[in-house]
């Protein structure tokens, strides 16, 4: 166990590393340049300096500083030289707070001037973990309590409308169950409010439709491992000691069944807490999957790297978390 | 069976925690959509005109424009009064000494000096540097910087504390020549002493321009440090964060979420705090046009500055429909000399008044490549004025208007929208086929251009190229002109949709034959929008290249006289539109605004389209003088031609 999460941990900054050079060097293919404004044209000379400040016109330069400030390494040198303390006693002398300076630095964002990626992301990320985490929990719940219903009845009326169900969740895009779940519940109904965040009202709707999908996808893992487990001899062995129906359902077939699921948590976890561009859109959730299309619209290199890499950092954790539970649950994998 | 509950247990807790650190809070007295998500809150360094919306509620420039009045006046704002020079080329501002930032802390001379100098560096990369460049010695002080950081860049030192030690002192060096070279004085603390490089009759408007606000040099200088490597400032974010950054406006902001929301309170030491009639201001941001139209309906919004929604052709039409149903009462109001959206509030309240077309200070035009080759080597017809007026003739600009973007806009024949800008003269323009009064007048038109074509040999088998980006219904327009040039002239056009990007490098690189376009002006004087032109203007997309149109916008810069002033100017649009159409004026754009008239006051119906929201009133909501904001003549000059057109 403790050398499994070992070899992650230490797989993970190479991982991140192959990344990171994936995605800046697909970033840097797309043409544009990040000061472009779609009307107005900088002058020439205001585009070379804003190259010279980013790095903008040298992919390798860009390269290293971008690593040198987001790995910390930047940080380290400036403490190690003396400078971190120059600049804080500068700041004492003029009598003024000490602008915060991040350890791992992942740089500005060029078309949100005001805004570093860091703060980007503090800010969408808790809004995209909290619409992603509602969205699984509600798939769980949807998608097992069916999943179950399903099997205990194969070919049954509930069985077939479920699994028709479950097909529909999958094949319909999420712009169309989103608009229609806004159309019917927030305008005709006035149930929930529209373009709004933060309060369980407003995350309810769009988590639903999230949910969907996922859903579905249980659903028919649920079922799959169920009929699979029913039919198993450890079931007749239950049943024929009298355990009531409940306990051997629950107990003994969902424990295997369940399974399957664990394995499709993870990155389905990291997936929907990433943030869906499309139902983020619909519902005005202010999270970050919204930066995944319009980061790239806009060239915007340093955010397009930062919300790849926390994704993949998600994904690789997730991962690990969902391995060590089943190892945990299921002490036959170790 | 618990061990399988504890991914669950984990996913929920992760979730609670997220829920419980998220406050939502009251709803605000005015909340609002921008058009798009502000992109900074540096005034220095804005360009788009939702961060100028939003500047101007956080900040205050030593002038305003008065947005209610019908001649877009400049009014007093930091500033109190202001003398000009006999020789128009000093301003002196006095500033008022009850002025203060929002920390409390009293706003002297030194804060616009500090401000309009951080405009000036190269190291900031201001978009509208050049506005600085009328004040004199900034353009030296400029290139003085520029060459210094150059030196410093290929200069050797002995450490890298030599280095960082140079730095330092470029920067403190810098800071001394711009008090040498740039004439920006403040001989006491409420006085400012602006000389400017040449006459600019439009100075005090620019004055008004958001660029030109204060910042707050104590907490902004913070941010920005000489690097050692480079001696270049680096701007680092964060000052601009709810509830750090110090601002004079009539707003504080007190809390900016990216992507999510942004929130005002009104500023207790604004010295003009008690004309204020809202408190707080919620600007969510909302980037899906459907979803904004739907947050106004059930009542989460209170004006939407620009709606996008795809329908939004059928709102202005019901609009329409409605002002029919009481047209006589619209017309014994309009006779009233009331402004539209005062009309709409005498009107009886329905949903459908609550969409408003206002005409904006920008026109859609086509571009038409003017360089003497076409980028595959073959000769441009183009590059011939009479081609380009033979088809600047033969399109069906009313189709465009009324059948393709159905918003109210009027066609155009000028660049400038007419009736925008004091004091000035449109042209006339060239009349195209949709203006014709009769079918006869129609036919000649098509003959006249016609000629021109086989007057300038023009080649017949020649497959002509219209560009466009694909979304926001380039396509129709483009096909609609298309058209109109097959049926009238015989030609045989190609359609060319193209992604934003590589569309906008190809007008840099003149990469097309003719192209979709649209400007808006940044400020009250015709040269906004007749720079764009110039032969070397960064914006000339059309390689256009006239000696004759260069030098009246040269002498024009000159000039002392305000009147001729602007007839060189009116020249000079004169020559672009009825002569050489290196662009074809479309339509003027309408903006889109949705607001109940019975509750929201205070919004300007001026072409310039320049709101300030802070003049804003919400009728019933107890706060304010509950007195509707309207319109009002300008109380001195004299009145200027309104849309001098036939």
């Amino acid at each position: 166990m403790i050398t499994l999460i070992l070899r992650r941990l230490l797989a993970l900054p190479i991982i991140l590393l192959v990344v990171y050079t994936i995605t800046l060097t697909l970033a840097w293919a797309v043409p544009g340049s990040p000061l472009e404004n779609p009307e107005k044209r900088p002058k020439p000379e205001v585009i070379e300096q804003m190259n010279k400040q980013y790095n903008l016109d040298s992919f390798p330069r860009f390269y290293f500083s971008y690593l040198r400030s987001a790995t910390g390494y930047q940080y380290a040198r400036d403490w190690i030289s003396g400078e971190l303390a120059r600049e804080h006693e500068m700041a004492q002398s003029l009598g003024l707070p000490q602008p915060s300076r991040p350890i791992f630095d992942f740089g500005p964002s060029l078309k949100y001037d005001d805004k570093s990626v860091n703060e980007i992301v503090a800010d969408s990320l808790p809004v995209s973990v909290t619409l992603g985490g509602s969205a699984i929990l509600i798939a769980l719940l949807i998608g097992i309590a069916s999943g179950v219903i399903g099997a205990v009845k194969p070919n049954s009326v509930a069985d077939l409308s479920t699994l028709g169900v479950a097909m529909v969740g999958i094949s319909l895009p999420s712009f169309v169950t989103g608009t229609v779940l806004l159309l019917v519940f927030s305008i005709w109904l006035g149930w929930f409010p529209v373009a709004q965040w933060g309060t369980l009202r407003s995350i309810a709707l769009p988590a639903f439709a999230l949910s969907l999908p996922f859903a579905a996808y249980i659903a028919r893992l649920t079922r799959m491992g169920m009929i699979e487990a029913l039919g198993a001899d450890y079931i007749r062995t239950a049943r024929a000691k009298g355990n009531p129906e409940r306990v051997v359902l629950l107990k003994h077939a969902l424990k295997n069944a369940f399974l399957p699921v664990l394995s499709f948590l993870g990155p389905a976890t990291a997936m929907a807490m990433t943030g869906s561009f499309v139902i983020e859109r619909v519902f005005t959730v202010p999270g970050m999957g919204e930066h995944f299309i319009s980061a790239v619209q806009n060239n915007d290199y340093f955010l397009i790297i930062g919300v790849v890499l926390v994704f993949s950092t998600m994904l690789i954790v997730f991962n690990l978390i969902v391995d060590i539970l089943y190892r945990w649950i299921d002490p036959r994998i170790a | 069976m618990l061990r399988l509950l504890v991914p669950i247990l984990l996913l929920m807790a992760l979730v609670g925690v997220s829920v419980l650190s998220d406050s939502p809070s009251p709803r605000a007295d005015l909340v609002f959509i921008n058009s798009s998500d502000v992109n900074t809150l540096d005034p220095q360094r804005m360009s788009w005109m939702h961060d100028l919306r939003t500047a101007r509620l956080l900040y205050e420039g030593l002038v305003r424009n008065d947005v209610l009045s019908e001649g877009f006046d400049i009014a007093p704002a930091v500033a109190a009064s202001w003398s000009i020079s006999p020789d128009a080329r000093t301003y002196t501002f006095n500033l008022r000494p009850e002025a203060r930032w929002s920390n409390g802390e009293p706003l002297t001379a030194e804060d616009f000096r500090y401000s309009w100098r951080r405009a000036m560096l190269p190291d900031l990369v201001s978009d509208y540097v050049n506005m600085f460049m009328l004040i004199r010695g900034a353009q030296e002080f400029y290139d003085w910087r520029l060459a210094e950081l150059d030196a410093f860049a290929e200069g050797s030192f002995d450490s890298p504390a030599a280095r960082q030690q140079a730095a330092y002192e470029l920067w403190e060096e810098t800071q001394a020549q711009f008090d040498a070279m740039v004439g920006m004085h403040a001989p006491d603390p409420h006085t400012l002493v602006i000389e400017l490089e040449r006459p600019v009759p439009y100075f005090l408007d620019i004055c008004a321009f958001a660029v030109f606000d204060p910042v707050y040099e104590p907490l902004v200088a913070q941010y920005e440090r000489p690097d050692p490597q480079t001696a270049r400032l680096i701007r680092k974010p964060g000052w601009t964060r709810g509830g750090v950054l110090v601002s004079n406006g009539p707003f504080v902001l007190t809390r900016w979420r990216m992507k999510r929301d942004m929130r005002m309170e009104k500023n207790p030491h604004y010295w003009d705090r008690d004309s204020i009639a809202i408190d707080t201001i919620d600007i969510p941001s909302i980037n899906d046009p459907n979803a904004g139209v739907l947050a106004y309906q059930t009542g989460a919004v209170d004006w939407i500055a620009d709606v996008t929604a795809p329908y939004r052709g059928e709102m202005v039409a019901q609009k329409l429909e409605y002002l029919a149903e009481h047209a006589q009462e619209v017309e014994r109001l309009r006779a009233q000399g009331l402004d539209q959206f005062s009309i709409d509030r005498m009107l009886p309240p329905d949903p459908r008044a609550h969409t408003h077309a206002v005409s904006s200070f920008g026109t859609y035009f086509y571009n038409f490549n003017c360089k003497p080759y076409l980028p595959d080597g073959q000769p441009n017809p183009f590059a011939d004025a009479r081609v380009r007026r033979a088809f600047a003739m033969c399109i069906d600009k009313k189709a465009v208007a009324d059948q393709v973007r159905r918003l109210g806009e009027p066609t155009a024949t000028t660049l400038i929208p007419p009736g925008s800008i004091g004091g000035y003269a449109s042209p006339n323009g060239l009349p195209c086929i949709s203006d014709a009064i009769d079918d006869a007048q129609r036919q000649s038109l098509i003959q006249q251009a016609k000629a021109l074509l086989s007057e300038a040999d023009y080649p017949q088998d020649f497959v002509v190229t219209l560009s466009f980006n694909k979304d926001a219904g380039h396509d129709l327009i483009a096909q609609t002109i298309a058209k109109s040039w097959q049926k009238h002239l015989g030609i045989q056009t190609r359609l060319d949709q193209k992604e934003i990007k590589i569309f906008r490098e190809d007008l840099k690189d003149k990469r097309y034959m003719t192209a979709r376009a649209g400007w808006f002006g940044d400020y009250g004087d015709p040269t906004t929008f007749l720079n764009i032109n110039y032969s070397t203007d960064g914006n000339n997309d059309r390689a256009y290249n006239n000696p004759v149109y260069d030098s009246l916008l040269d002498r024009a810069s000159v000039e002392l006289d305000p009147v001729r002033r602007m007839e060189m100017l009116s020249e000079a649009e004169r020559i672009l539109i009825e002569e050489d159409l290196p662009l074809v004026p479309i339509f003027h754009y309408a903006t889109i605004y949705m607001f109940d008239p019975h509750r929201i006051t205070g919004i300007s119906t001026h072409p310039r389209t320049k709101q300030n929201a802070f003049l804003i009133d919400v009728l019933g909501d107890g706060k304010g003088p509950e007195q509707p904001r309207t319109m009002h003549p300008s109380p001195s000059t004299t009145p200027h031609p309104q849309g001098a057109r036939p």
